[in-house]
C-alpha cells in the first residue's frame, strides 16, 4: 500500500456551528487529494449525506441537536470512517472504544487535522471496514442508564422510536426487527446487544428470538402442542421458551 | 444527654465538689460537739443523693432558655424547682435520719442534728440555685461555641461556593469553543476575530474581578451577561436570538456576582444548542417594591435526551443564594416538554 498516503479522500464535515465547519473547510482546502463533499449542520443531514454521497470520512462533532456524534456513528459507522471533533476531552475514551479513527480537540490545528487524515488513509489503505461491526454495539450503548429511544436508519432517513412505543423486538439473521405502532424497523444488530441497551425491567427475553415489552403482555396461553405463548394487547402471539417463562414469572 | 452525666470525669469532679460541701456541713456539726465521723455519717449520704437531684436543674435550663424566656419566667421556674428540690432533700434527710434512729448505736446522734435542719434546708435551696446557674453558664458557653462553629462552616461554604461558581463561570468548553471560533474567523474575517478576542478578554477580566466581590450592581451583572451572549452569538449565529426586558429601576440593585450568567449558559447549552433551528432566550428583570425578579426562559427540543450533568450550574446558583440571603431568596426552575424557565426572586437591596 505504498500509495496510501496519497489516497483521495471524500469528506463530509458535520458540526452544528458554522464557524467550526468553516475552519475545518479552510484547513482541508489546503490539503492535497481531499474533497469536501458535504457540510452538515446536524446528525440527520450527516446520515443523509452518507447515504447519498458515500464519503470516505466524517469529521463529526459530538454535541449536536437531535442526534449526537455517537448516535450518528451508530447509524453510519460501518459505511464511513469517523474522526470526532469536540471541545470536550471526556468523550475521548468512548470515541476509541467505538473505533473512531481519531479524536480532535477544539480549537483544532491544521497540523493535527493533517495527522488525522494520514491515519484515515492508513486505515482505509489497509482495506479495513470503516468501523468493525463488533464496535457498533458499543456506540449504541448509552453511557448511563438505558436507551430511551431506538435509532434506525432507513437509507438517508433516520427513524427515532421512543422505547415505550416498541412492542417487541425480533431477531432476524444479522438484523433485529423493532415492532412499533404497526410498523417494522430493521437494524443491523444482535438481539443480545439490543437487550443490553434496553431496560431489563421493561424488556424481557421471552425466547431466543424475542424481546417483549412487558406492558404489551395481555395474557399467557398455550398452543396446540402445549408450548407457552404470550398474547399481546393487540392480539399478536409470540412463542415463550421455558427459560423465557421463568424470566417472565420472576418479573410479574 | 446531660452534660455532666455524659462524661465520667465531669461527674467525678461534680461529686468531689459536693463532698467538699459535705465536709463544710460536717464542720458546722462538729462545732455542736459531734466528732467528725459522727457528723459525716449523718450529712454525706443524703447530700450525695441530693447532688443527683440537683442535676435535674439542667432540664429546667433547657425548658427555660435564657434567650427566649423572660426574666420573671426564669426566676419563677428556678424558685419553684429549688423549692421542690429542697423539700425532696428534707424528705431524703428524714429517711436517712429515720434509718440511723432505728439503729441503737447511732440513734442518740440524730437529736442534735435535727436542730440544724432548717439551716440545712436553706443551704440546700441555695445549692440547687447555684447548680442551676452553673448549668445556665454551661449552656450559654455551648451555644456560643456552636454559633462560632456555624460561622466558620458558613465561611468555608461561602468560599467553596465562590470557587465553584468561578469554575462554572469560566467553563473551559466555552473557552475552547470560543477560541475555535476565533481561529475560524482569523482566516475569513480578521476584524471579527479581533472583536471576538476583545469580547472574550473583557468577559474574562470582568468575571475574575467581580468573583471576589460579595455584591455587585445588577447593571454590571447584565453587562457581563451581554458579553457572554455576544460571544455565544458569534458561535451560534442565526440559531441564537435574545429578547431582553429590563426594568431600569432594577439596575442599581445589589446582587451576588455571577448568578445570571449560569442561567444563560444553561439556557443556551441545554436549550438552544439542542435545537436544529435554535430559538429565543428571554431575559426578564423586574423590580417590584422590595423584591427583584429575574427570569431566564428558553425553548428546548422535546425529544432531547435529559442530560445527566445538567443542573449543576443551577444548583450552584441556588446554594449561593441561600448562603447570601438565607430564606429571603428563591429560585424556581420549571420545565415543560418544550421549554425551561428559571426564576430568581431576591430582596432588592440597593445599599452596598
Amino acid at each position: 500500500m505504498s500509495d496510501a498516503s496519497s489516497l483521495h479522500l471524500r469528506i463530509a464535515i458535520v458540526d452544528d456551528e458554522p464557524l467550526a465547519r468553516a475552519v475545518l473547510f479552510e484547513f482541508l482546502s489546503a490539503e492535497a487529494n481531499v474533497e469536501v463533499v458535504a457540510q452538515c449542520a446536524n446528525g440527520f443531514e450527516a446520515v443523509k449525506a452518507v447515504s447519498e454521497l458515500t464519503p470516505d470520512l466524517l469529521l463529526l462533532d459530538v454535541q449536536m441537536p437531535k442526534l449526537d456524534g455517537f448516535e450518528v456513528l451508530d447509524l453510519v459507522g460501518k459505511d464511513v470512517a469517523v474522526v470526532f471533533t469536540t471541545a470536550y476531552d471526556r468523550y475521548a475514551l468512548r470515541a476509541f472504544e467505538v473505533h473512531a479513527v481519531d479524536y480532535l480537540l477544539k480549537p483544532i490545528s491544521a497540523e493535527r487535522l493533517s495527522e488525522a487524515l494520514t491515519r484515515v488513509r492508513e486505515r482505509l489503505g489497509r482495506g479495513e471496514r470503516a468501523t468493525p461491526p463488533d464496535m457498533m454495539a458499543a456506540a449504541a450503548q448509552p453511557r448511563e442508564g438505558h436507551a430511551h429511544r431506538v435509532l434506525v436508519r432507513d437509507g438517508p432517513r433516520v427513524h427515532v422510536i421512543p422505547v415505550d412505543k416498541v412492542d417487541y423486538v425480533q431477531a432476524q439473521d444479522d438484523y433485529v426487527c423493532f415492532r412499533s405502532e404497526g410498523k417494522d424497523y430493521l437494524k443491523e444488530q444482535t438481539l443480545a446487544e439490543t437487550e443490553a441497551s434496553l431496560d431489563p425491567a421493561v424488556f424481557v427475553r421471552i425466547h431466543r428470538s424475542y424481546l417483549l415489552n412487558l406492558s404489551r403482555l395481555a395474557r399467557m396461553d398455550q398452543d396446540e402442542r402445549e408450548n407457552r405463548v404470550a398474547v399481546l394487547t393487540d392480539g399478536k402471539r409470540l412463542p415463550v421458551s421455558r427459560a423465557g417463562y421463568t424470566r417472565l414469572s420472576s418479573l410479574l | 444527654m446531660h452534660p455532666i452525666l455524659a462524661r465520667l470525669e465531669r461527674l467525678a469532679s461534680y461529686l468531689a465538689l459536693w463532698c467538699a460541701i459535705g465536709v463544710l456541713e460536717g464542720a458546722v456539726l462538729t462545732r455542736q460537739g459531734l466528732t467528725w465521723p459522727e457528723a459525716l455519717v449523718q450529712v454525706l449520704p443524703p447530700l450525695l443523693v441530693y447532688s443527683f437531684v440537683c442535676l435535674s436543674a439542667w432540664y429546667v435550663c433547657r425548658a427555660m432558655p435564657l434567650s427566649t424566656s423572660g426574666v420573671p419566667g426564669v426566676l419563677t421556674a428556678s424558685a419553684l424547682a429549688a423549692a421542690v428540690a429542697a423539700v425532696l432533700w428534707l424528705i431524703l434527710n428524714e429517711v436517712w435520719l429515720g434509718t440511723l434512729e432505728s439503729m441503737p448505736e447511732t440513734a442518740p446522734l440524730t437529736m442534735r442534728f435535727r436542730g440544724q435542719v432548717p439551716f440545712l434546708f436553706a443551704v440546700s435551696l441555695m445549692l440547687f440555685l447555684l447548680v442551676l446557674s452553673v448549668h445556665y453558664v454551661v449552656l450559654a458557653f455551648e451555644a456560643f461555641r456552636t454559633a462560632e462553629r456555624q460561622q466558620l462552616e458558613l465561611q468555608v461554604l461561602t468560599r467553596d461556593a465562590e470557587l465553584r461558581a468561578l469554575r462554572a463561570q469560566v467553563n473551559p468548553h466555552f473557552l475552547y469553543n470560543s477560541l475555535n471560533s476565533i481561529s475560524a474567523l482569523t482566516g475569513s474575517d480578521p476584524a471579527a476575530a479581533r472583536r471576538m478576542c476583545l469580547l472574550l478578554a473583557e468577559f474574562l477580566r470582568t468575571t475574575l474581578r467581580v468573583s471576589t466581590q460579595e455584591r455587585i450592581p445588577l447593571a454590571e451583572e447584565l453587562t457581563l451577561a451581554d458579553r457572554f451572549l455576544s460571544i455565544e452569538q458569534v458561535r451560534f449565529g442565526d440559531r441564537l436570538h435574545v429578547e431582553r426586558s429590563i426594568d431600569e429601576s432594577a439596575l442599581d440593585c445589589q446582587v451576588p456576582p455571577l448568578v445570571l450568567q449560569p442561567l444563560l449558559e444553561n439556557a443556551i447549552g441545554h436549550g438552544i444548542a439542542g435545537m436544529i433551528d435554535g430559538g429565543t432566550v428571554r431575559l426578564d428583570v423586574l423590580r417590584h417594591g422590595d423584591r427583584l425578579a429575574i427570569a431566564v426562559e428558553n425553548p428546548r427540543d422535546p425529544d432531547a435526551m435529559p442530560r445527566a450533568r445538567g443542573g449543576v450550574g443551577l444548583e450552584n446558583v441556588r446554594k449561593r443564594l441561600t448562603i447570601v440571603f438565607g430564606g429571603a431568596a428563591r429560585m424556581d426552575a420549571t420545565a415543560s416538554p418544550t421549554g425551561f424557565r428559571v426564576a430568581l426572586d431576591l430582596p432588592s437591596t440597593t445599599d452596598v
